[in-house]
């Protein structure tokens, strides 16, 4: 295997990105755009955070750790919010959810000595850890959605049998979290056999023991196993509150929602 | 017993009427002027915009909201029943106040004519008929003083929807419920209801004992109703 992949061979990377395009034109999908604007803002936005971390990695771990994981806290919690900008107060309930996690795993790590205090440990395992979390709270947020629309009737039916919004909203929190966790059981379910995960990849090519590696990579799946959970079931027990009034009645829509929100906050 | 005072949501505007217990009222009108939503008033799964509601003399929102929903039982056009057997279905309401008798899901089921063997059944293994037999037992087994129903037999073809209705006649008159029905259907208003009010751009344009109102429309719109 090559020490390094030189700058010559990166640029036949564009056959990998041919081949979607060819597939998206020739079945006509209309992606070729979403496929050339992916690939070349995934192109810039690694260069540009390989340079950032290289800088980051040599500042002291008390500012270049803090500095880059709130970057990475807002930047997530905006991209989730996209999945249910509609929603009342959903930006700071997913940066809260986050922060809860980010700081809970964090604080594991550290306690138990899994990881050590340094950006070039901290900065890409919590990038890992926000970054599935992020995944999970935009799933559970349009899975929410869609749900409350398409069981609508039932929660009327349930409501004016005398529930309470959350007894009325059990089968669509757990229909919501079963959806937001079922990739992630699944991905655990088959690591080490079906694919060898991201990270251990890396540490084997970077030199690492084989051994070594899958300590990385066992600290590192379980930490988002439980930080997917625990982010999709915050959101979602957060956000299903904000379809129903004060009164225990459901709110139409997401406009009604928004109404509602703003009135209550006068 | 129920006094709507100048009440107003939505499509609704200054809505006022009184309903006597045991009274059985038709609301009916042209799609859109609100005859959903003003069902939804009574169990409070809307509020007033502007006017009140009175329930024996008492508003509407002085009532416990839980007691206010058990007392006002509400079927509505699909059965919308919760994933899992015809008894978990029927245990549904009283459970939430510990009510639940076990044994009652024998009565419940022959109120609507169903067998007593069919509580284990898996609800999606049911007919639509079945289904909304099931959904109408729910609502009966929190023992409702007032019955709202939203279209109850519209999703249902014609020999499942007359069944329903059927049932639906003997438990009104047997347990001396009151009654406040949504249709479109004017025969089935003539079979079930005492009393109707007809709906039209919000407000109640007119109301009366259903054979009357239906013989001798007085409004031009109930007039064109009838016609169309």
């Amino acid at each position: 295997m090559s020490p390094e992949i030189s700058n010559q061979s990166l640029w036949f990377l564009i056959i990998f990105v041919v081949i979607p395009l060819s597939v998206s034109y020739f079945y006509q999908l209309g992606l070729s755009r979403n496929v050339i604007v992916a690939s070349l803002r995934g192109t810039v936005q690694l260069f540009a955070i390989g340079y950032i971390l290289t800088y980051l990695f040599d500042l002291n771990a008390y500012i270049g750790i803090p500095l880059m994981v709130t970057v990475m806290l807002v930047v997530a919690s905006f991209h989730a919010r996209k999945k249910g900008k509609e929603l009342p107060y959903v930006l700071p309930v997913i940066f809260g959810g986050l922060v809860l996690v980010e700081v809970s795993v964090l604080a594991m790590w550290l306690l138990f000595g899994m990881v050590e205090f340094i950006p070039s440990e901290v900065i890409p395992m919590s990038g890992m850890v926000i970054g599935n979390s992020m995944v999970a709270m935009g799933l559970a947020l349009e899975r929410m959605k869609s749900e409350f629309s398409e069981n609508r009737g039932r929660l009327l039916a349930a409501l004016s049998l005398g529930a309470e919004p959350k007894q009325a909203s059990t089968l669509i929190v757990q229909r919501t979290l079963n959806a937001a966790l079922i990739p992630n059981v699944d991905r655990i379910k088959t690591i080490g056999l079906v694919q060898l995960p991201g990270m251990m990849t890396g540490l084997i090519l970077g030199g690492v023991e084989p051994i070594m590696a899958i300590k990385y990579q066992l600290v590192i799946s379980l930490s988002i196993f439980s930080s997917v959970s625990l982010s999709a079931m915050f959101v979602t027990l957060i956000m299903y509150r904000h379809f129903f009034t004060e009164n225990k009645q459901l709110l139409e829509s997401e406009e009604a929602m928004l109404a509602y929100a703003s009135n209550q906050e006068k | 017993m129920i006094e709507f005072r100048n009440v107003s949501h939505g499509p609704l505007r200054d809505i006022s009427f009184t309903l006597q217990k045991q009274e059985r009222a038709i609301l009916f009108g042209p799609s859109g002027t609100g005859k959903s939503t003003l069902l939804f008033l009574f169990n409070r799964l809307k509020d007033p915009e502007e006017g009140e509601i009175f329930y024996n003399g008492k508003p509407l929102t002085d009532v416990p909201i839980i007691e206010l929903r058990q007392k006002f039982g509400l079927l509505l056009q699909s059965p919308n029943l919760f994933p899992g057997t015809v008894l978990d279905n029927l245990k549904y309401g009283p459970s939430l106040t510990n009510s639940w008798r076990p044994g009652r899901e024998k009565e419940l089921l022959e109120y609507v004519q169903l067998s007593p063997e069919m509580k284990d059944r898996d609800v999606d293994h049911l007919s639509g008929g079945q289904q909304q037999r099931v959904s109408l037992a729910r609502t009966l087994a929190n023992e409702p003083e007032v019955l709202l129903l939203d279209e109850p037999t519209s999703a249902l073809d014609d020999k499942t929807g007359e069944d329903i209705e059927t049932v639906l006649k003997e438990l009104i008159e047997q347990q001396g419920l009151t009654m406040v029905m949504v249709t479109h259907q004017m025969a089935q208003a003539r079979r079930l209801g005492t009393n109707g009010l007809f709906m039209n751009e919000g407000t109640i344009e007119e109301h009366g004992k259903i054979p009357e109102m239906l013989e001798q429309p007085q409004s031009k719109a109930l007039k064109e109703y009838l016609q169309g």
